[in-house]
């Protein structure tokens, strides 16, 4: 009884209800995008509306939010602090950076397409989105999370050696702990 | 024929071209001196500048690469708040063998911008400390900002590219043909096209 | 089996539930008054269920030695042991639910059983070896030194008042006077209340949280499943203190609603206090506490010994 498929079904939907309405954002910015983000949280657009919240620690949060271009420098960082964070996990790609390098795109030091190097569950696209643009790609993964799609930790576990194999194309001196998860 | 309108500006070339050889100045325009000197003459002029016409502010300092005449030029800005006049002191270095004196002895600042131009562009400021990497990390390539690195050829190599740029056309041709212009050689060696 | 021991174990989980229940539920009000405040909408007022919920369906995959894992659940322990030795109820009434082990402990023995899970949590975030953990765990247990003082000379002034340790012998002492302690000796009240502004850790005593300063603090290697049980223990740990203080100094409550009303007013203090509040330095704060709160007290004290 308490491992057959209905019951596993059941805790799914509560799970899923759960996650939907409780995004913890890990307050991390790159690029031009982090500005966005506090009109974003406070009384103007007010995302704590949705459930969604600001945390300082990767070890707190769900959402990744990459919020613009990233220098190889930083997508370091990135990985980094995107490994550091506990399942279920989901990134936001934040503006055409993330998309297709946008203004940044023959620049010898940015890369171009983020889905290369971190699994990305919903792209925001714009330069740079807007709040409600924001507030649109959240409910867009609000959406996902409820139908159990976004799953793009998964992915990022399946495909492992793929991910690092182009992740140490970029990053040269690859000096990083690996997580267990 | 500035003489008359621009007197302190002129004062400042004629001390410094009396003081120092090779030294050749001109007066942009108001407020706005040029000196070009020889690279081993930069830490007497700076200090000079500083401690005898009172340039006391380093507002920046700055690199070109001359790919065609084969050296770099390093610019140095200075602004006197007394004078109210902006120096910009010039001199050419070899770009085979980059090698300049450190002079961030004079103003502190400048151990960043040497730092920058060093990572930057490959040239060696003699007894600079600090450390090797700057900005960039890892970075085994040439210089990047120098002319010669090929960026659309390393990104090529390096990153990614999603399709949809090809039938992006090359700024500066569309720029030279609407104005009439035509691209230089060496501006075509390094074309995307 | 005896009856007696399966009405005790059904109360201890009412009491349990309860307390959870009324603790997040308060933590979501905090929010939604923050959010009024600040002329926002908010989230909805049973958002910290869904995030709790949330923490408790997520994966644990930190380990930085068995301090780290055993710091969540001292401060859990130290949370349900307090709540088991606080009358809920006074006197009459549907009392036997929540009677637990109220009349074996006193104030004193509460007072080391509340600092216990500060303790415990210190110990597992100081293993973490984060340095935002270590700074927030000193910050924090020098905040405790600050504010323990006034409260344990408001707790002396009451119990020489009463002349007893007991928490149901304060209740029956409040209500035999047909008072509340309170009136009785209102120095020593407002030493409590002052001090518990310290204890709720709402701005600006958010020293050793410090957002935007020190990350999360001491929690920030704390993640999923263990910042849950933290979340958990907090919202129970609110409604001891907040319970406790209606105990002692406003003659408890005979019903559920009259609970609930007395704590919510009082919990009001410290958030509508927080809401306006920057933030104070380490120093800055526990120089407060050692300064008005503690001369208070120690003329509460002296109010209690000369004058009553």
């Amino acid at each position: 009884m308490p491992n057959d498929k209905k019951s596993q079904k059941i805790v799914d939907i509560i799970q899923n209800a759960a996650r939907k309405h409780s995004l913890f954002v890990l307050a991390y910015g790159t690029g031009c995008g982090a500005i966005e983000i506090p009109p974003t949280m406070t009384s103007r657009y007010d995302a704590e509306r949705f459930g969604i919240r600001g945390m300082a620690t990767p070890r707190q949060a769900d959402v990744l939010l990459v919020t613009g271009y990233l220098a190889t420098k930083t997508l370091k960082r990135v990985i980094r602090a995107y490994e550091q964070m506990q399942d279920p996990k989901y990134v936001i790609g934040f503006g055409s950076c993330t998309i297709n390098g946008g203004m940044y795109w023959d620049s010898y030091n940015t890369i171009k397409l983020l889905d290369k190097y971190i699994p990305v569950d919903v792209y925001i696209n714009g330069c740079m989105p807007r709040p409600e643009a924001v507030i649109e790609g959240f409910i867009e993964l609000q959406g996902l999370i409820k139908d159990g799609k976004a799953n793009g930790a998964t992915k990022y576990k399946e495909n492992i050696d793929w991910y690092r194999a182009n992740q140490k194309k970029v990053i040269k001196n690859w000096n990083m702990p690996d997580y267990n998860w | 024929m500035t003489e008359d309108k621009h007197i302190k500006e002129q004062k400042i070339v004629d001390q410094l071209s009396g003081t120092f050889q090779n030294l050749t100045g001109k007066v942009k325009r108001e407020r706005r001196v040029e000196v070009s000197v020889e690279k081993k003459l930069i830490p007497s002029v700076l200090s000079y500048v500083k401690d005898q016409l009172t340039f006391t502010h380093m507002s920046h300092m700055s690199c070109v690469d001359w790919l065609e005449d084969e050296h770099f030029e390093l610019v140095y800005i200075l602004w006197s708040p007394e004078l109210k006049v902006q120096l910009l002191v010039k001199t050419l270095i070899n770009r085979e063998n980059p090698v300049i004196e450190n002079v961030d002895m004079i103003w502190g600042q400048l151990n960043t911008y040497q730092r920058e131009i060093r990572e930057m562009y490959g040239i060696q400021f003699t007894g600079l400390e600090g450390r090797e990497e700057f900005v960039l990390e890892d970075w085994d390539e040439m210089p990047p900002m120098r002319r010669d690195f090929d960026t659309a050829e390393y990104i090529k190599d390096v990153f990614f590219e999603r399709p949809g740029r090809d039938g992006a056309k090359d700024v500066r041709e569309v720029i030279a043909t609407r104005s009439g212009e035509e691209i230089p050689e060496l501006a075509k060696k390094y074309s995307r096209d | 089996m005896d009856n007696s021991i399966w009405i005790s174990i059904l109360g201890f989980l009412a009491t349990i539930t309860l307390a959870f229940v009324v603790g997040v539920f308060y933590g979501g009000l905090v929010r939604k008054v923050t959010a009024r405040i600040q002329n926002r909408v908010g989230p909805p007022f049973y958002q910290n269920f869904f995030d709790i919920v949330k923490l408790y369906s997520k994966t644990t995959a930190i380990n930085h030695g068995w301090m780290q894992h055993l710091g969540p659940a001292f401060a859990i322990t130290a949370s349900v042991t307090s709540l088991m030795f606080i009358p809920i109820l006074n006197g009459q009434g549907d009392m036997m639910w929540f009677e637990n082990l109220n009349f074996k402990g006193d104030l004193i023995f509460l007072l080391y059983m509340m600092v216990f899970g500060s303790l415990g949590m210190a110990l597992g975030a100081g293993q973490t070896g984060n340095p935002y953990s270590a700074i927030g765990v000193s910050r924090g247990l020098s905040q405790m030194v600050g504010y323990e003082i006034p409260w344990v000379l408001a707790l002396v002034a009451i119990m020489m008042q009463a002349e007893t340790t007991s928490i149901t012998g304060l209740i029956d002492y409040q209500n035999a006077n047909d008072t509340w302690m309170m009136f009785e000796s209102p120095l020593a009240f407002i030493a409590g209340l002052l001090a518990m502004l310290g204890m709720f850790h709402y701005a600006p005593f958010d020293v050793p949280f410090a957002p935007a300063e020190l990350a999360s603090g001491p929690a920030s290697e704390f993640g999923g499943k263990y910042l849950a049980l933290m979340m958990t223990s907090g919202a129970i740990m609110a409604f001891v203190k907040l319970v406790l203080f209606v105990d002692i100094f406003m003659g408890g409550a005979s019903n559920l609603v009259m609970l609930l009303v007395k704590t919510f007013l009082l919990y009001m203090v410290p958030v509508l206090y927080g809401v306006v509040s920057p933030r104070y330095r380490t120093e800055q704060s526990i120089r407060y506490f050692w300064g008005w709160p503690t001369a208070i007290g120690v003329l509460g004290v002296l109010y209690v010994v000369f004058i009553r």
